[in-house]
C-alpha cells in the first residue's frame, strides 16, 4: 500500500438532491407547495427540511464518505440563501447560475450587507446532531465530520448589484470591490461563529473566481478577512481549516495561482479540461487538493478504474499526500439515484486503492 | 423589422402585437387528471379530452382579452424539454432535478441516436387553430436548449448533439408549415448559458429554419445577454422574445450601445412573482422600449411562460400586456 493512500479522504462537495422520485423523497417539495397554499406552517417546513437533511447525511454515510455536508437542503440557491440573510440586501429576479440549468435570485444591495447574526450555524449544528444519531460503522468511529459550506465573498459580490439611487448618483456599493469586501467581512464573522460551534473544516465556494479571471485581484484581497479570522481562531487554540473550492470552469489556466492561495485546501473541478491531471502530475501541489474527478453534472458514470489510476498518479505529487476525492461540484444537478451512484463510486475507488476488493468494478 | 415578411405570409397584425410566451397554468382539474394518469387511474383518452377542454378555455380567454397572436397554452406538456424528450426516440427519462426554488423537472438523458418519429406538436396546433381565426403560434424547443438541458450519454460532444437535434426539430418545423402554421416560436432559453458556444446555437438554428417559409420567433431568458450581444442577432429568426421586466429593462442599456435589428417580443410583466404590476408601470416599460426601438419592431407579452402563476394571475398579467399595447396603438 502506498504511504499516501491513508491521506485520501472521500468528501462531499456541497449540495445533494433535495428530491427523489419516490413519494417519501418528495416531502420537501410537497411541503413547500402546501406552505405556499397556506395549508402548512413554517414549522412543517422546518420538519421537512430536517428530514431531508437527515436523509442526505445518511446517503453520504452509506456511500462511505468521511467529510459530509448537510446537502445544502435548505438553500433556495447558492447566492440568495446567504445574501438574503444579511441586512440591507433585497432578493430580486432570477438569473441563471453559471452554465447549469438552475437559477438563483439576485441580491440587490441597498446599503452595506451586514450580518445580523449567524447565517448557517443552526444548519451546521443540526447536521452535526443528525450525524451523531446515525449508526456509525466501527471503522469510521470518530473519523466522520460535517463540513459547513459558504459561498465566497467574490462570488456573492459578482452576482449582486447595487440598488439604483433615485437621483442617479453612484451607489456606494456599485463597485464590485466594495460589494465583495462587505460580504467578506460578514463571512469572516460567520467562519468565526462556525468554528466556535465546532467546525474544523469549512468549505468556501468561489466558482466565479475561475470564470472571471479578470477580477483576480479583487477575489484575492477578499480572502484576507477570512484568512485573518482563521488565523485568529488558531491563535485561540481552535483547529480550523478553510477549503476553497473552484468549479464550473476550467481551473487549468489559473492552477499555479490557485494552489498558492492562503487556503488550507484547494478543491478543483476536473471536468472542464482533461489536461488538469497532467498539469498537477507535472507541477505538483504545495497543499492538499480537493479532487473533483467525478462529474457532478452528467449522469454517465465514470470508470472507477480510470479514477483509481488518476489518484495513484496524483497523490504522490500532492504535499503530504492528503487529498479529498469528491464530485466536481455539488450533486444537486443530478437525479438523486445518479447522485448516490456517484458517491458510491467514490467508495469503490477507495476500496480499490486500499486493495480491499481488487479492481474497482 | 419583418412587417414585410408578415405581410407576405398573409398576416396583418396591428402595431404592438400582443402574444404570450407559450405556457399557461393548467386548471386544477387538469393538474389532478395528469397526476391520476401518472398513477394509471385514468386513460390517455380521458386525459386528452381534458387537455382539449383546457386548450379551448385558453384560446377563448386569449380571444376575450384581445391577444393578437395566440398560443395553445401547452396543456398537454410538462416541461418544455422533457415533452420533446418523451416524444423523440433516443431519449430516456431521467429523475427529477431542480430548476429553481421549489421547481423541479425530469431532466432527460440521451442514451441513443435521436430520431423524428413523425409530427409531435402538429395535431395540437391544428386543434388550437381550429378554435380561432387569429393566428396560433407553433411552439417548439430549440436544439441547443434541448441539448443543454439533457444529460448526454450517447453523442461525443455538445456540437454533434445539437446538430443531430436540429435536424430532428427541422422536420417538426416542416410539418407545422405544411399544416398551415405561419408563425413558429423556437425557444432557446439556454442561448446565453455558454457564450463561447453561441456559434453552435446559431448553426443549430440555421439548420432548423433555413429556407423555410414562416415568421420565426425565439424566446430566451435569464441569461448573460451582454456576453452574446450583438452576436446573437445572427440567429436565423425574425423576432427575439426576451424577458425585460424581470431585470428592470436592463437589456435596453445593451441595445442602446448597439442597435437591435430584429423584431422583439418585449416582456413587460414579471412571471415569477405573484405580485401584480399596475397598468402605469407596464405602460412605462413600453415607453422605455420606445426610447430605443422603433414602434413597428415591438410586440408586447409577458417575460416568460405563465404556467407558474395561478389561472387568475395569468389572465390578469395577460390583460395588463394587452391594455398597455392598446394604449400605444391609440
Amino acid at each position: 500500500m502506498s504511504t499516501a493512500r491513508p491521506g485520501l479522504h472521500l468528501a462531499s462537495t456541497g449540495s445533494y438532491p433535495r428530491i427523489g422520485d419516490s413519494p417519501e423523497l418528495q416531502l420537501l417539495r410537497r411541503t413547500v407547495a402546501a406552505l405556499d397554499r397556506g395549508d402548512r406552517t413554517s414549522a412543517d417546513l422546518h420538519d421537512a427540511e430536517h428530514e431531508m437533511t437527515r436523509r442526505a447525511i445518511a446517503d453520504q454515510m452509506k456511500a462511505g464518505l468521511d467529510v459530509i455536508t448537510d446537502g445544502l437542503i435548505r438553500w433556495y440557491d447558492p447566492i440568495s440563501h446567504l445574501a438574503g440573510k444579511l441586512e440591507n440586501v433585497k432578493i430580486r429576479g432570477l438569473l441563471r447560475f453559471f452554465d447549469t440549468n438552475c437559477y438563483f435570485r439576485q441580491p440587490i444591495l441597498a446599503g452595506k450587507p451586514m450580518r445580523p447574526g449567524p447565517l448557517v450555524v443552526d444548519e451546521y449544528s443540526f447536521a452535526r446532531n443528525a450525524l451523531g444519531h446515525l449508526p456509525t460503522p466501527k471503522s469510521k468511529a470518530g473519523k466522520l465530520s460535517i463540513k459547513p459550506v459558504l459561498t465566497g465573498p467574490y462570488t456573492l459580490g459578482k452576482f449582486s448589484q447595487a440598488e439604483h439611487t433615485e437621483n442617479g448618483a453612484r451607489h456606494s456599493y456599485a463597485s464590485l470591490e466594495a460589494r465583495t469586501m462587505a460580504y467578506a467581512e460578514a463571512l469572516a464573522a460567520e467562519i468565526t461563529a462556525l468554528a466556535e460551534y465546532g467546525a474544523e473544516l469549512i468549505q468556501v465556494d468561489e466558482p466565479a473566481a475561475v470564470k472571471f479571471p479578470e477580477d483576480w485581484a479583487i477575489f484575492e484581497i477578499s480572502l484576507a478577512p477570512l484568512i485573518a479570522a482563521r488565523d485568529k481562531l488558531r491563535e485561540g487554540g481552535r483547529k480550523i481549516e478553510i477549503a476553497l473550492y473552484f468549479y464550473f470552469h476550467d481551473c487549468t489556466p489559473l492552477y499555479e495561482k490557485l494552489v498558492k492561495l492562503p487556503a488550507d485546501i484547494v478543491g478543483l473541478d476536473f471536468t472542464y479540461n482533461p489536461k488538469l491531471p497532467d498539469l498537477i502530475a507535472s507541477a505538483g501541489s504545495p497543499k492538499p487538493l480537493g479532487l473533483g474527478l467525478v462529474d457532478a453534472r452528467n449522469t454517465r458514470l465514470e470508470d472507477p478504474e480510470a479514477i483509481t489510476r488518476q489518484i495513484e498518479r496524483l497523490l504522490p505529487k500532492i504535499d503530504g499526500g492528503r487529498a479529498y476525492l469528491g464530485p466536481s461540484s455539488g450533486l444537486e444537478y443530478l437525479p438523486r439515484d445518479r447522485a448516490f451512484a456517484k458517491l458510491a463510486l467514490l467508495g469503490r475507488v477507495r476500496e480499490a486503492l486500499l486493495g480491499l476488493k481488487g479492481p474497482a468494478r | 423589422m419583418s412587417r414585410e415578411k408578415l405581410k407576405s405570409l398573409g398576416l396583418k397584425l396591428p402595431l404592438f402585437p400582443t402574444t404570450s410566451v407559450g405556457s399557461f397554468p393548467k386548471p386544477d382539474y387538469l393538474a389532478k387528471a395528469r397526476a391520476e394518469f401518472g398513477k394509471g387511474k385514468i386513460t390517455a383518452e380521458a386525459l386528452r379530452e381534458l387537455e382539449r377542454n383546457a386548450t379551448k378555455f385558453w384560446i377563448q380567454t386569449q380571444e376575450k382579452l384581445g391577444v393578437d397572436v395566440l398560443v395553445d397554452g401547452e396543456m398537454y406538456r410538462g416541461d418544455m424539454v422533457a415533452y420533446f424528450a418523451e416524444s423523440l426516440p433516443g431519449f430516456t427519462q431521467g429523475g427529477l432535478v431542480r430548476s429553481y426554488g421549489n421547481r423541479y423537472y425530469h431532466k432527460p438523458i440521451i442514451t441513443a441516436a435521436v430520431e423524428w418519429p413523425g409530427p409531435v406538436t402538429v395535431d395540437w396546433w391544428k386543434y388550437a387553430q381550429s378554435l380561432t381565426k387569429k393566428p396560433v403560434k407553433g411552439m417548439l424547443t430549440g436544439a441547443y436548449t434541448i441539448m443543454d438541458w439533457s444529460f448526454n450519454e450517447h453523442y461525443p460532444d455538445r456540437r454533434s448533439t445539437a446538430m443531430a437535434l436540429a435536424r430532428v426539430i427541422r422536420k417538426e418545423v416542416e410539418a407545422l408549415i405544411e399544416s398551415g402554421c405561419k408563425i413558429i416560436q423556437i425557444d432557446e432559453p439556454a442561448l446565453s448559458v455558454r457564450p463561447e458556444e453561441l456559434p453552435i446555437a446559431i448553426e443549430a438554428m440555421e439548420v432548423t429554419t433555413k429556407d423555410l417559409r414562416a415568421y420565426f420567433i425565439t424566446h430566451a431568458c435569464y441569461g448573460a445577454f451582454e456576453q452574446i450581444y450583438p452576436g446573437m442577432l445572427a440567429l436565423a429568426v425574425d423576432n427575439f422574445d426576451l424577458e425585460m421586466a424581470n431585470n428592470d429593462l436592463g437589456l435596453l442599456d445593451i441595445f442602446r450601445r448597439q442597435r437591435f435589428t430584429k423584431d422583439i417580443s418585449f416582456g413587460v410583466v414579471d412571471v415569477h412573482t405573484h405580485k401584480m404590476e399596475d397598468e402605469d408601470a407596464v405602460r412605462r416599460r413600453v415607453e422605455q422600449a420606445l426610447t430605443i426601438l422603433e414602434k413597428d419592431q415591438i410586440w408586447v407579452d409577458p417575460d416568460c411562460g405563465l404556467k407558474t402563476r395561478t389561472v387568475d394571475e395569468a389572465i390578469e398579467k395577460l390583460r395588463l400586456c394587452v391594455a398597455a399595447a392598446h394604449s400605444f396603438r391609440n
